[in-house]
């Protein structure tokens, strides 16, 4: 039998929900089963040579999230992270931050292991190439200067991983989990390393489209209202396989 | 829409001994084009065309045993420039298939 949508597509053969594709590999019925989606490390390539010994960084620029995520071949800030959208603090905690955030457009600033991260408004492909490049020059210089990326009260002010973990999971109870029950949402405190938070998005959040909305606007800013100090706020959700994100389906009379 | 893909796979130590199969949309299909093989060192250049939209793309494991693959380089010829992913070792089973499907990557370059 040959549907509408066949002969509208040029006379190309059906292909049924329960028939084999024609295309179809001779394999045994047995291998074709269910079986775990597996995820391998994507590469990097195209590292430009560099002399030995030079400090190696690689830009990354996300034009969607507007954002340039700078990776650095050393570690910047181990086993701690620092966010800031505010210059003041910057000078007082991080010169790092604080020449970067001095560039024209950068809104906050996020050192977290070999990473930085820099949240930008992003307006074309030169611009960020620019940005970036600018960015690259100003973390090396940091680096070769043997200056501390972050100044002593950076650490001897920092609250220890059970007050932050205490203060997380108070946002979460009387502040996020109430607010986004009513899509059926739910975020989870997974764990705190140093001061970097990870958390899970269960229920109506896991692989809802608005999820980043909801981490960047939301559940980003009342963590740091909870606790000033927090640096990097990473979502471990596998919102691939998400059952029940909000607006799976559409609501009645919007079919 | 994704009209080609190209994939080049090497294999590490334990090899596949045949030719794999992918999938999209669930739907196992064959490769157009194949050369070189999945032995140990091995490296396989295939060519598909599912001229498709994929929601899942993937690469099956064997059907016994286990399967290490070194490095894949997956170029996907979908929209106005083909562009390449590179993805690094991972090992598949009976009960395993591996993740093909990227969008193109963001700019990356060195400063």
């Amino acid at each position: 039998m040959r549907t509408w949508f066949a002969k509208q597509m040029n006379d190309a053969p059906a292909v049924l929900p329960d028939a084999a594709p024609a295309e179809a590999a001779p394999r045994p019925k047995a291998a074709i089963k269910s079986r775990r989606m597996v995820y391998a490390p994507v590469r990097a390539s195209g590292t430009e040579a560099r002399p030995e010994g030079e400090i190696r960084i690689k830009a990354q620029i996300d034009s969607n999230s507007k954002q340039i995520v700078l990776m650095v071949d050393r570690p910047i800030l181990p086993g701690y992270s620092y966010w800031t959208s505010n210059l003041h603090d910057a000078q007082r905690l991080s010169p790092l931050a604080a020449a970067l955030l001095e560039q024209d457009g950068v809104d906050s600033v996020l050192i977290h292991e070999m990473n930085v991260t820099v949240a930008l408004d992003l307006h074309s492909d030169e611009q960020a190439e620019l940005s970036a490049r600018q960015f690259g020059k100003i973390i090396r210089a940091q680096l070769q200067s043997g200056q501390a990326v972050m100044s002593e009260e950076f650490l001897a002010t920092m609250p220890s991983e059970d007050e932050i973990r205490y203060g997380v999971q108070s946002a979460i109870d009387l502040e996020i989990n109430p607010g986004i029950a009513g899509h059926s949402g739910e975020i989870t405190l997974t764990s705190v390393v140093g001061n970097t938070v990870y958390i899970k998005m269960g229920g109506g959040c896991q692989g809802c489209a608005a999820s980043s909305i909801t981490l960047r606007q939301g559940v980003d800013q009342s963590f740091r209202n909870a606790v000033p100090q927090i640096g990097a706020l990473l979502d471990e959700t596998d919102h691939a396989a998400g059952s029940n994100p909000f607006f799976t389906e559409l609501p009645s009379g919007m079919r | 829409m994704l009209d080609t893909l190209e994939l080049k796979i090497k294999t590490g130590q334990r090899g596949l001994g045949r030719t794999p199969g992918y999938a999209i949309n669930s739907h196992e299909i064959a490769f157009d084009q194949v050369s070189g093989g999945t032995g140990p060192g091995d490296v396989l250049m295939a060519v598909g065309s599912p001229r498709s939209f994929p929601h899942s793309l993937s690469l099956t494991g064997p059907d016994e045993g286990v399967w290490d693959i070194e490095h894949i380089a997956l170029t996907f010829h979908a929209g106005e420039q083909p562009y390449t992913v590179h993805l690094g070792a991972v090992t598949l089973d009976s009960e395993s298939k591996l993740n093909l499907w990227y969008d193109r990557p963001p700019l990356l370059l060195d400063v």
